[in-house]
């Protein structure tokens, strides 16, 4: 289900309210022409999977936090905002999570510049 | 009273991998623990987008070493979704036998350390070793590793499985089945683990679906979620697997639904290989695979040792062009500093021992 940026705390909200309240994943994909990240909800009740995605433009990288809603959606957004650049708008800015490096770029995006390889003695 | 901040890591006995803990203390009580992790951190998802198909196994046995094939097997099934490639039924039932086989081999690793953890050194510790090394002696039989099999092809495995494997794999079974009692003399009866282990790091139903956690974290808190039996894959369904859980959410709950996960494991490799079909396992020779993904993405799940394992796959025809990987522990990691506020830092390790963390799982 595609949802615009503006509407998701709302739409996370209410799918939570209709028993989706797992979080089971959020991850992003650069599709370089536009990155979208991707929200996999779940309702164990009824044993569905709810897939929210929200389009962003790769020189506007932003989204609101949801971590009001769902408390396992910190460490996920801190991954996010590490690995594609995007920024979490909403909660305070933590240390970086998985990378000890003070390197420049996002890692995950299509456009990053890897490194020189270790030279060979 | 004043916060005292302690330092534990990144390299610690209780850790089992490089994690740094920074926990702040009022007296002998947990006030906060930030956890740093990515000591680890690989950056496999990245690396595979660079790699064709089957050249990415190896990768991924490492993201889980305890429990190398399960990730293995998760990964290929992606593939073989995103190809359209079918797995025949004598390859479901072999899938199986070798998964449980690997559940029970990871599932004893961790009664061994855990107990090690609590103080019962060594005698437990080895035990839970000396069982765990006959199961890798039989996956050992049947792919030719003890560790890192790259078994897995696809639609089906490198190889069928030997003859008189299902004779030792069912002794073997007998054997476990005796020394589970002995283990539950030994551990069970112990006050001093079970003094360790009950009413601590509690975690209530609704919490355990807040912070997300999953495998038997979950299942020990009342939320009675298994893979296996919700969204059935190969021959689940036929088996009439048994979901395991528990009520109290505390650590001792945590230790008995991988006892019973365990004794679940027995039977169904008993009923596998009573109702092995005829026929042949063999999957794909990897040279002979033209790689063709029809499926653009992909979503697949599996209920490894530690918990859902998930792969959202963006397939391109040659290669992965995203692999992000849903890891069990990291999410468990993250309930930590929930689980653990209030106790007393002695009961710290207990509680993060029964999170059973696999560091190269967390960091990816």
């Amino acid at each position: 289900m595609k949802v615009e940026r503006q509407a998701l705390t709302e739409k996370v909200s209410v799918l939570k309210s209709e028993g989706f309240d797992y979080l089971v994943k959020i991850t992003a994909v650069d599709y370089v022409s536009h990155v979208d990240a991707i929200y996999i909800m779940r309702n164990m009740d009824k044993n569905v999977d709810e897939v929210l995605e929200v389009e962003m433009d790769p020189s506007d990288l932003w989204l609101p936090t949801i971590i009001k809603h769902h408390a396992s959606a910190d460490w996920y957004e801190r991954e996010l905002s590490e690995m594609f650049g995007i920024e979490i708008k909403g909660r305070h800015a933590r240390r970086l999570l998985l990378e000890k490096w003070d390197g420049k770029g996002s890692p995950m995006r299509k456009n990053f510049v890897w490194g020189e390889p270790y030279p060979k003695s | 009273m004043s916060i005292t901040r302690v330092n534990i890591g990144p390299i610690h006995p209780s850790t089992h991998g490089v994690l740094r803990l920074v926990v702040d203390l009022e007296g002998d009580t947990i006030e906060n623990i930030e956890p740093h992790i990515g000591f680890l951190h690989r950056g496999v998802e990245k690396l595979v987008e660079t790699r064709m198909y089957m050249q990415c196994p190896p990768y991924m046995e490492k993201i889980d070493y305890v429990a190398p094939m399960s990730v293995d097997e998760l990964y290929v099934a992606a593939v073989e979704k995103a190809m359209g490639v079918e797995v025949s039924e004598k390859a479901q039932y072999v899938r199986v036998v070798l998964l449980e086989l690997q559940r029970i081999a990871s599932h004893l690793f961790w009664v061994g350390s855990i107990c090690n953890d609590l103080g019962q050194l060594f005698t437990t510790f080895m035990w839970g070793f000396r069982d765990r090394d006959m199961v890798l002696h039989l996956l050992e039989i049947a792919t030719g590793q003890r560790m890192f099999y790259v078994n897995m092809r696809l639609g089906g495995l490198s190889r069928d499985l030997p003859e008189g494997f299902g004779e030792k794999t069912l002794e073997l079974m007998d054997y476990l089945e005796k020394r589970l009692k002995e283990y539950e003399n030994l551990i069970e009866k112990n006050p001093i683990f079970v003094d360790r282990m009950k009413g601590i790091g509690r975690l209530s139903r609704g919490d355990a679906k807040e912070f997300g956690v999953t495998g038997h974290v979950m299942r020990a808190s009342g939320l009675d979620y298994d893979v296996r039996s919700e969204r059935p894959y190969y021959v689940y369904r036929k088996l009439n697997f048994r979901k395991q859980y528990h009520l109290s959410g505390d650590n001792l709950a945590r230790y008995e639904v991988r006892i019973m996960e365990i004794k679940e494991s027995i039977r169904l490799v008993r009923e596998a290989l009573a109702g092995m079909p005829e026929g042949s396992a063999a999957g794909m020779p990897i040279k002979l695979i033209t790689p063709n993904a029809k499926n653009r993405i992909v979503m697949e799940s599996r209920e490894n040792p530690r918990g859902e394992e998930m792969i959202y796959l963006v397939a391109d025809p040659q290669k992965p062009y995203r692999l992000s990987i849903r890891s069990p522990t990291f999410i468990n990691l993250a309930a930590l500093n929930h689980m653990a506020r209030g106790s007393r830092l002695a009961d710290l390790f207990s509680i993060m021992g029964t999170l059973d963390l696999v560091l190269a799982d967390v960091d990816r």
